[in-house]
């Protein structure tokens, strides 16, 4: 792993698995172990799912990040879709506006250790979560 | 195609699913209706679910696969998951996925000998 950030489009179903394949590869880099490699995937997994499915497409941004002697990893999940109206909402298990059965954000949420969710209706959503390797 | 092909193959009365690594999501999908059509054809008693290569379980594939078996079910026959890694038994756990009431197993050998509780004494 060369670069210390990259950026994966999410336009076309396959690329969920690219996305997991990429952060696999990443996160073991980082210098996670096998479960939390697996939390960092899953989790991406379920956000990535997310923008293709909802956020009609978008874009995966990934770092890696560096704070008190700590490695960890950054997330970015861009779409132009139809945003959240209840983002708080959106984060509890089961609630759903759509046709899914509303556990992605409630699973990434669970997985990694910080969550953000930045979402305009009309004009897309901006889930940012970060994962840190424990000591 | 090749990498992300789910295999299906009928051994005496088991029918044997192999997942690869990392299925897309119409992958997954493909599973239900192969695992069904064969249930069909072939008339197994069980139906035997070899996940020992999956390496990321999210909630679109354990529903699928918790459908799977439940459809399985009320065709007459029984589902074992065989070979959940470790940390996909952790992940999957933590973001609340049970798959209850399906039977598993830590190797395919194992399911095979596992005794229908429906036909034990």
């Amino acid at each position: 792993m060369n670069a210390a950030r990259g950026e994966v489009p999410i336009t076309v179903e396959g690329d969920i698995v690219a996305v997991r394949r990429l952060l696999r590869e990443v996160a073991q880099e980082v210098g996670f172990g096998t479960t939390d490699v697996t939390r960092v995937v899953t989790a991406a997994s379920e956000l990535a799912r997310n923008a293709y499915k909802y956020g009609g497409g978008g874009v995966m941004r990934w770092q890696v990040i560096e704070a008190n002697g700590r490695r960890g990893i950054e997330l970015k999940f861009i779409d132009q879709g139809p945003g959240i109206v209840d983002v708080s909402r959106a984060l509890e298990q089961g609630y759903t506006t759509g046709k899914g059965l509303g556990l992605g954000l409630p699973a990434a949420k669970r997985l990694m250790d910080e969550i953000d969710i930045q979402s305009i209706v009309g004009s897309g959503t901006t889930v940012t979560s970060r994962k840190w390797c424990s000591m | 195609m090749g990498e992300y092909a789910i295999s299906v193959v009928k051994v005496r009365d088991t029918l044997l699913v192999t997942v690869p690594a990392e299925p897309d999501d119409s992958t997954v999908s493909a599973l239900q209706e192969r695992v069904l059509g064969a249930m069909e054809r072939h008339d197994p008693k069980r139906v035997v679910l070899d996940i020992s290569a999956v390496e990321t379980l999210d909630s679109f594939f354990a529903r699928t696969v918790s459908e799977t078996a439940r459809m399985v079910t009320l065709m007459g026959g029984r589902t074992i998951i065989v070979g959940m890694r470790p940390a996909v038994a952790i992940t999957a756990t933590q973001i609340g996925v049970t798959l209850s009431g399906i039977e598993t197993a830590l190797t395919v050998e194992r399911a095979l000998e596992q005794t229908d509780p429906l036909t034990a004494r």
